[in-house]
């Protein structure tokens, strides 16, 4: 294929990751073989540019979870949880953890190794604290509380980042003995320095969706090029990534490309995908044109868009402002405002609330943003319901109808001009 | 003044009304109201402004749901529906404020919808300290309830010295430990007082002045002291789950009905979450944070440092239990989770247990009674 | 010119056939059963049978349902809340909230002067509060229905049925009989049960008066009642509460035939 100067393959983001993300889970495979520390992290709030800074392998169960889900294995592994006594009315992403750990962690994209350290940044979640509690009882393995305030206010305060930071220095201590590594705060910086830089391209990235057409699906391709920024952060090769995908897409605005052949409706979209039925969800949307210009699931690993960065001259109190301003853990009333803006600063012609069952911390008072946005607002809304991993909620008949009724209305009411 | 509560009807009849007539006769006379999501807030505070604490455990059974799924999702535990329901109904106009923790995300959503739906009011979080080993969550902890005191002045008109504190500390101390002491009397000799009766006493607590129940608590503790019951055969269980959202006094009855002495459980934790004397010498809160960092009762929403498996275990030997009822609220997200460790180091342990789902609106209790019997049966059986 | 509306739902196919003045020419109603392309054919026919027109005649045919993409004949597809709009509004021009109950979803839609929907809820997740909830509590009771409806109207005393689970509730009812309770307390209980819950569904969108009650269900005068009950609001109940959406859906194919548009099915050896 000939590749002028201006054009770039279209699917050079897509390949790139794939070759990221087989070296990594390549090395995952080995690590305890090798003798490399693996720590266990989540994605909101993570500290990974710290655990880096020792030597750890991350290993991230949450992306273990969606991955099994989209390669439609999350079921059995669901099931097989379940038979060991955990509920049907319990979250998927845990139940999907520890299929597989009953699976002697066999995935489909290879052996995940065991934990020689669980780091636990609650943030967002609650339920992180159980899934963590539950898997240092069957590994045996060291569980790390870093307990992340959750934002009361209107932002983070002085407290809440001293509290943070005082627990980052009882983490190091912890990793200097795990790993017998002494803590250098000169390679925590540099590697402060890649995160900070990744950030900045993957913002320019997001702020492209602010054209019309959008070049870029701020939801259903942002959940697939936000891979690296979660799970790669830190590192050379993901700074070098987000500056490939950045040029494909602004290639894209150069030649009018975009992620459906005529964009109808811009709308944002809250709450993680259901990864089990991803494609056909997609579809019931691309049908209608519709583009989603602005997203939250793809902030769950830190609001950057919003100023956030990793700071080399500041590293601990960067790192817990970082770990604090994870989407869900800001509170609702911020989480709705954010909204508000999304809608306007994309110029977003609705706003789409998908419900998961599973997450509660998303979920629970999405009904109220509802309420809020079509009553007082007077912003369509369109709410739909199933779940982020178990492939059993997956309605497709009930939920054409409901998307379907939603645009159909849209619609009508552009002919007509009418107002609500 | 409405007189003592006496009987356990009339222990039942004030718990179960969700029309608060205590918290309207405080209202009436001029009093302010703070009412606290579960499992544990530190109402010392709200005392300590003059205010009523009233501790929220949902409606039970006492109203339909039918607007609070506007606001949140169905598929959660019915206490947060419940209670949201009360707000949304009415039910709560006599509140002035508001206090909800860190126990789980539905807990801490909720907060936020109220933030929404109940603009006039006080409405606070507060994250209490998960990481109970580190270094720093005791100053963390003294910070955020100075967060929550300044909250308190301002609805109450008042300010609050450290004099109010350490009275207010020394109220609440008391009354926990006459409810240790009641504990203690239930774990030894179980058959002076039914565990049914003795949650409606602890319960009782959270719906009127500290002071009166505190009389309330020393005669009731004189009377059981005093009853001649003698034991029977029953087998000594502990029941663990029930933490937040509360199980019918139908359903307990029923578990006793079955041939059950329950010797302990986590019914209302909140009310006695304190374990270790706290002793108010010096900054009131530092104390109180202390005491809530190294002395906190065990529960599915707080985190431990030592894994809660090993103070499972450890609490069945020394209560000398032939077997645990895990009693979870239907969606409980944490009871669920802690449930699957627990039942396998008891199954190792050769302790038996069984799990039996609850909602607080329920209202046939056969299955759950039968269940429970066979229970009874089975570990009768073991032990012949 | 005559144009019409199929409405292939899970249980019911109902069809209407209009003329060009908005009336209503035939209508028709059978089960779908297993073939849903079979039955939208059947129930088009038999309303032009019932029109005593001929498929010819046919300027536009517009699909409705969760079978409408099956309809092979039809010019295009639009979803029940749109034709549900349109039809309730049609039958009385004050609607502004529409409550849909039907065999196993329950809809509420606020809609403009115009027609067009601006909201709507749905509980499509759960047959608790849909007529499949009061089938189940009809059968346990060894009635029909027809009769539910009248029973419950002759109730004295209220009586609360607390289970929402269709699964449960025919428990609940049994253990009620053996309580001693009568019949009609109990139909009542289970109508203000369901009306509860779709209260609830009906204020995620407003109770915009005028509400106008439409699907199956809304057949049952105790249904009626006990909405209006927990509304507070009267509600609007027309006999074609079953053609709602077919009629709806024959109303938007005029106002295509009027904008211009023309059948795009070859009429000759069309469907068989």
């Amino acid at each position: 294929m000939a590749v002028t100067a201006q054009a770039v393959p279209t699917d050079l983001g897509k390949t790139l990751q794939r070759d990221m993300l087989a070296t990594y889970y390549g090395a995952l495979e080995t690590a305890n073989e090798d003798g490399v520390p693996v720590a266990y992290l989540f994605i909101p709030g993570n500290i990974v540019e710290l655990t880096r800074t020792f030597g750890f392998l991350p290993v991230y169960p949450e992306i273990n979870a969606l991955q099994c889900g989209i390669k439609k294995v999350a079921g059995e592994n669901i099931v097989r949880a379940e038979d060991l006594g955990y509920s049907s009315d319990v979250c998927g992403y845990v139940k999907n953890d520890i299929g597989l750990m009953l699976k002697d962690r066999q995935s489909p994209f290879g052996r995940i190794p065991k934990p020689d350290l669980l780091v636990c940044n609650y943030s967002g979640c609650n339920t992180f604290i159980k899934w963590f509690e539950g898997l240092a009882h069957f590994y045996g393995a060291e569980m790390f509380l870093l307990d992340i305030p959750y934002i009361r206010g209107r932002g983070a305060t002085e407290s809440d980042v001293a509290y943070v930071v005082a627990q980052l220095e009882e983490l190091i201590d912890v990793c200097e003995r795990r790993t017998g590594v002494t803590f250098s705060e000169a390679k925590l910086r540099e590697t402060l320095e890649y995160s900070r830089q990744a950030e900045d391209l993957w913002v320019e990235i997001l702020n492209l969706a602010r054209e019309r057409p959008s070049p870029f699906d701020s939801y259903f391709e942002a959940v697939f090029y936000m891979a690296p920024i979660n799970i790669l952060r830190g590192t050379p090769e993901t700074v070098e990534y987000y500056r490939q995908v950045l040029r494909e897409m602004k290639s894209r605005v150069g030649e009018g490309h975009g992620p459906v052949p005529e964009e109808k409706f811009r709308v944002v979209i809250e709450g993680p995908p259901p990864w089990p039925h991803f494609r056909a969800f997609w579809e019931l949307f691309k049908r209608w044109g519709v583009v989603a210009v602005a997203s939250t699931y793809s902030k769950v690993g830190g609001l950057y868009d919003q100023g956030l960065r990793h700071d080399p001259s500041r590293p601990l109190e960067s790192i817990a402002e970082y770990a604090m301003n994870s989407y869900t853990n800001w509170n609702l009333p911020m989480r709705a405002d954010l909204l508000r803006r999304y809608v306007e600063t994309y110029d977003a012609d609705a706003l789409v609330i998908h419900s998961v069952k599973s997450c509660r911390s998303f979920s629970v008072g999405q009904a109220d943003f509802r309420e809020e946005f079509v009553n007082e607002l007077g912003i369509p809304t369109l709410m739909v319901e199933s779940d982020l991993a178990d492939p059993r909620y997956f309605q497709e008949a009930q939920l054409r109808n409901r998307i379907d009724a939603f645009f159909e209305s849209l619609q009508q009411r552009r002919l007509t001009g009418a107002v609500a | 003044m409405t007189a003592l509560p006496g009987t356990v009807e009339e222990l039942r009849s004030l718990v179960e009304d969700v029309t608060f007539p205590r918290v309207r006769e405080w209202k009436e006379s001029g009093g302010k109201v703070v009412g606290s999501f579960p499992v544990y807030a530190p109402m010392e505070l709200v005392h300590a402004a003059g205010m009523l604490p009233v501790h929220l455990f949902g409606a039970g059974g006492g109203v339909e749901i039918e607007g609070a799924d506007s606001r949140i999702q169905s598929f959660v535990c019915s206490i947060a529906r419940s209670t949201l329901e009360l707000g949304l109904r009415g039910n709560l106009q006599p509140f002035d404020g508001f206090v909800f923790t860190n126990i789980c995300d539905v807990a801490r959503n909720l907060s936020g919808v109220w933030t929404r739906n109940f603009r006039d009011r006080m409405v606070e979080y507060l994250h209490l300290p998960q990481n109970v080993g580190s270094g720093a969550a005791v100053d963390f902890m003294v910070r955020e309830l100075r967060r929550l005191l300044a909250s308190l002045e301002q609805v109450s008109g008042r300010t609050v010295s450290e004099d109010d504190l350490r009275r207010s500390v020394a109220v609440f101390e008391e009354n926990r430990r006459l409810a240790r002491e009641l504990s203690r009397i239930r774990a030894e000799s179980p058959w002076l007082i039914p565990a049914h009766e003795a949650y409606l006493l602890l319960r009782a607590g959270g719906l009127m002045p500290k002071e009166e129940h505190t009389t309330l608590l020393r005669k009731a503790l004189a009377d059981v002291a005093s009853r001649p019951s003698r034991p029977m055969d029953r087998v000594r269980i502990l029941l663990v789950g029930s933490f937040c959202e509360q199980p019918p006094i139908a359903l307990l009855r029923a578990v006793e009905d079955a041939g059950c002495y329950v010797v302990d459980d986590d019914l209302a934790l909140g009310l006695r979450f304190i374990e270790r004397p706290v002793v108010a010498d010096g900054d009131p809160l530092r104390s109180l944070a202390a005491a809530f960092v190294g002395g906190a009762a065990n529960s599915s929403v707080c985190h431990t440092v030592r894994p809660k498996t090993e103070w499972l275990l450890e609490r069945a030997k020394a209560l000398r239990v032939d077997g645990v009822l895990f009693c979870t609220a239907k969606f409980c997200e944490p009871a669920l989770y802690d449930y699957v460790p627990y039942k396998e180091v008891l199954d190792r342990a050769g302790v038996p247990s069984l799990h039996v789902e609850f909602e607080e609106k329920m209202n046939a209790f056969d299955q759950a009674k039968t269940q429970v019997e066979t229970f009874v049966e089975s570990v009768l059986f073991e032990e012949a | 010119m005559i144009t019409a509306g199929v409405d292939v739902g899970s249980t019911t196919s109902k069809a209407v056939v209009l003329d060009g003045d908005r009336q209503i020419l035939g209508t028709s109603l059978l089960p779908t059963g297993a073939n849903v392309v079979r039955a939208a054919e059947r129930a088009f026919r038999e309303a032009l049978a019932a029109a005593k027109r001929d498929e010819e005649e046919a300027g536009y045919v517009i699909g409705t349902g969760y079978g409408r993409y099956k309809i092979s004949f039809g010019d295009d597809q639009v979803t029940e809340i749109g034709c549900h709009a349109r039809g309730a509004h049609f039958l009385f021009p004050d609607t502004r909230t529409i409550v849909d109950i039907g065999g196993q979803d329950t809809k509420a839609i606020r809609i403009n002067d115009r027609g067009e929907v601006l909201d709507f809820c749905m509980n499509d997740k759960c047959a608790a509060g849909t007529g499949r909830f009061l089938d189940a509590c009809a059968n346990v009771l060894g009635m029909t229905l027809e009769e539910i409806g009248p029973a419950s109207l002759r109730s004295e005393k209220s009586l609360r049925i607390t289970n929402v689970c269709t699964v449960f509730v025919e428990s609940e009812i049994i253990s009620q009989l053996a309580r001693g309770e009568k019949v009609e307390d109990i139909l009542r209980g289970v109508h203000q049960a369901i009306a509860g819950r779709t209260a609830g569904l009906v204020r995620r969108v407003g109770t915009n008066p005028a509400v106008t009650f439409t699907g199956g269900v809304s057949r049952n005068g105790g249904m009626v009642k006990s909405l209006e009950e927990k509304l507070a609001v009267p509600v609007n109940v027309s006999p074609l509460s079953q053609w709602m959406g077919a009629l709806g859906a024959a109303l938007i194919a005029l106002e295509r035939v009027e904008g211009g548009a023309v059948r795009r099915v070859p009429v000759a050896g069309g469907a068989a």
